[in-house]
């Protein structure tokens, strides 16, 4: 059946009305305020006088190496090295676990749902802070059992960004329910097939599943990836907004905002986030890039 | 019945009602129902605090029926952020609260309206202490007026002490009496207790320190008065201090935080703490055995003993220099402060003492146990009083935090983390100049 090119007009006509509220949105709610920051990330501005022109030196103070600026860094990119792996590779482990047939799936599915609904609350950041703290519970049973005086977990920097990590893959969920949906969409007939040549479930899993499974681990991985460079809450909520102690929770956002509202440093904050949108733009690019190599897609060649 | 929608009727009718809509919204912002509205912005040390404060904008509001105050406070940090937002965005508060290192900024950058045109009448400061408004005033105008004193102290529990063996120490005592009272209260109880709280990330007292040794934080000029290496002495205290046990490893002291509740001496971790008097109530009613005012060290072995310590405004009252009814700003807080019954509602029971003079002799006279205490500890002070505390710079306490904690997590040296605050703080000094 061909298309007039009148229908196609018409039909190109609805689906721009049905999309407009989302393009009057981006142009008179994002648009304005992303071009106003990029804007802003060329001037001195306090935030109470006229933002002055400063040309490039926002972005010249960055690269002249603000040594807090560097610690941020790291601490992103720390954060979002181990916390992605690790909460991706434990929401596959308890989709497998679930795709098993259990009885009453639609709840442990809501139950382990459930964490990454109030993970990224402020109740849930203040509750980590009495679990992991020196007088918490957690140093409580390794004290009366095991005779360990532990240090407070939450505020050593050598532990408080892996408690961060840890409560990053407490909010596994939402990745969770993205893999049980796709191993359900992998054909019992692959597995029988391999059954039958003599492949065990570890076999099954890795020349099966996983790769049956890449689109979606992709997805998942580009999603979280996203997600963790962009993280704020927990470390704002469980610092009291410090980044502390000495900085070894200061991530890339937190920084960005102490430069913003207590600094009174929008300019330089607003470079900031220009650069967070490149790095952001750089890891999705190369993550793409690579997908070629490992993300197998049902209906390539 | 039916009806027949035109296309041109819709948008009549629609337009109609966008345009009374937005009409609602413009004419809401100052006016609703006759009333008057005033916006009132700030930041609490408890919430006893915040009961009084409530209590006495209601007692206003009983009065003048026209008028209608939208309170608006939460805690320190939550509220100079969205102040600093509202206030980029055109949409500041009308009156807001005015933290004394922040005054400056607000100040130089036209935030704040300067209240000359209302003193004397109908706000007399005459009868203020000078310290308070010293805090309030930058080039020679007064900006805001001072919510209450507030002075340093050691807040100790007396039953520790008595339950330890350990002597409390006399009124005038050296830093270095301190370091040994706390250490001889951490060995005396054993795991999980420290004499007191480390205070080496507090620059109020700090200041205290330094001025034993001749110099201070901030000089009347607002500039810098001290060295790195006077600086250096106050992190190397702190070390020593945490080297002996005195007071808890990093990692415990960093648990404190903002939180009252998460305190060592509120969940039992230590006997005394360095805070500023304000909190005393707050604190205390977090506690279940009692709690007690005792004053800094005043001098350093071997040296002249002299009160050091000072009180000062550390928070009040200032009005928005777009503020649509200015004169209404200013008589809500004549009312607050000025008034007998405001000053009343406002002051009883919040831990706050008022800054003036007469305020003081009153509390003193009529308060409740805790009042009466607060108010002889600041009439101590005043007997020979100290010279006033110096505004500092906006952000002062996360810095001076990070300089303390990077010498106790072992990440600079005492003299690294001094100079790292130094160039900190003089680049701030330098912006506000610019």
């Amino acid at each position: 059946m061909s298309i007039t090119p009148n229908l196609s007009k018409k039909q190109n006509a609805v689906a721009f009305l049905f999309l407009s509220p989302w393009i009057l949105g981006f142009v008179f709610l994002t648009l304005g305020p992303l071009m106003g920051s990029l804007y802003l990330s060329f001037t001195d501005y306090d935030l109470f006088t006229a933002p002055e022109w400063a040309g490039t030196k926002n972005y010249a103070k960055l690269l002249g190496g603000d040594p807090r600026y560097i610690q941020s860094l790291k601490v992103t990119f720390g954060y979002v090295l181990f916390s992605v792996p690790l909460k991706l590779g434990f929401a596959l482990f308890i989709a497998l676990i679930l795709n098993r047939g259990l009885r009453g799936l639609g709840i442990y599915r809501s139950v382990f749902y459930l964490p990454s609904l109030l993970g990224g609350s402020v109740a849930v950041a203040i509750m980590w802070r009495q679990i992991f703290s020196y007088d918490g519970i957690i140093n409580h049973f390794l004290w009366n059992y095991l005779g360990y005086d532990a240090p407070s977990w939450i505020t050593n920097p050598d532990y408080a960004l892996g408690t961060l990590v840890l409560l990053a893959a407490w909010q596994f969920g939402a990745p969770m329910v993205i893999f049980l949906a796709g191993l359900k969409q992998i054909p019992q007939d692959m597995y029988d097939a391999a059954a039958i040549d003599g492949a065990r479930p570890v076999q099954q899993f890795f020349y099966v599943t996983i790769p049956l499974l890449t689109p979606i681990i992709f997805f998942n991985f580009v999603m979280q990836t996203i997600g963790a460079f962009q993280a704020f809450t927990p470390s704002y909520i469980i610092s009291d907004g410090s980044g502390g102690p000495a900085d070894s929770t200061l991530f890339y956002t937190l920084y960005l905002y102490e430069q913003a509202f207590t600094d009174f440093q929008m300019g330089y904050a607003s470079a900031i986030a220009w650069v967070l949108v490149a790095i952001i733009a750089a890891a999705t690019s190369i993550s793409f890039l690579s997908a070629k190599y490992w993300v197998h897609y049902g209906d390539e060649n | 019945m039916t009806t027949n929608h035109t296309r041109r009727g819709f948008l009549k009718q629609g337009s109609g009602a966008i345009g009374g809509f937005a009409l609602t919204v413009v004419a809401g912002g100052a006016m609703a129902q006759g009333k008057t509205k005033v916006r009132f912005s700030g930041y609490v040390e408890s919430e006893e605090q915040l009961g009084t404060t409530l209590k006495v904008l209601e007692a206003y509001m009983a009065k003048n029926p026209n008028v209608e105050i939208i309170p608006e406070f939460s805690n320190f940090r939550s509220f100079t952020d969205k102040l600093a937002t509202e206030a980029a965005g055109g949409n500041a508060p009308d009156m807001f609260s005015v933290n004394v290192d922040l005054l400056a900024e607000y100040a130089a950058r036209g935030v704040l309206e300067p209240l000359t045109n209302w003193i004397p009448d109908p706000l007399d400061v005459s009868s203020y202490q000078a310290g308070s408004i010293f805090a309030c005033t930058y080039n020679d105008q007064l900006y805001a007026i001072p919510n209450d004193a507030i002075a340093p102290a050691i807040l100790y529990s007396p039953k520790k002490f008595e339950e330890l063996g350990v002597a409390v120490p006399p009124e005038m005592f050296t830093w270095e009496e301190l370091h040994e009272t706390a250490v001889s209260l951490s060995r005396a109880h054993g795991r999980g207790f420290w004499g007191m709280e480390d205070g080496g990330g507090n620059y109020v007292p700090c200041d205290i320190f330094l001025r034993a040794k001749g110099s201070s934080m901030f000089t009347p000029e607002h500039t810098l008065g001290f060295s790195a290496e006077d600086m250096a002495t106050w992190f190397q205290y702190w070390a020593d201090m945490r080297e002996a046990g005195g007071c808890p490893p990093a990692d415990v002291a960093a648990q404190a935080g903002d939180n009252s509740a998460s305190l060592g001496i509120v969940r039992g971790r230590s006997a005394m703490l360095i805070q500023m008097t304000d909190s005393y109530v707050g604190i205390g009613a977090l506690m279940e055995d009692p709690l007690d005012l005792h004053m800094l060290p005043n001098g350093h072995a071997g040296g002249e003993m002299k009160n050091h310590i000072y009180d000062y405004a550390g928070n009040s009252t200032g009005i928005w220099s777009k503020a649509a009814d200015k004169d209404l700003c200013v008589d809500i807080i004549r009312f607050m402060h000025f008034d007998p019954d405001g000053v009343d509602l406002y002051y009883e029971g919040s831990g706050m003492i008022p800054a003036s003079t007469a305020g003081l002799d009153k509390f003193g006279a009529q308060g409740n146990r805790e009042e009466k205490k607060l108010v002889a500890y600041l009439a101590k002070l005043r007997e020979d009083p100290a010279p006033s505390r110096r505004p500092g710079v906006g952000g002062l306490g996360g810095m001076f935090r990070r300089a303390n904690q990077a010498v106790a997590f072992g990440d600079a040296t005492p003299l690294a983390a001094a100079e790292a605050f130094i160039a900190e703080a003089e680049e701030k000094l330098l912006a506000l100049k610019s």
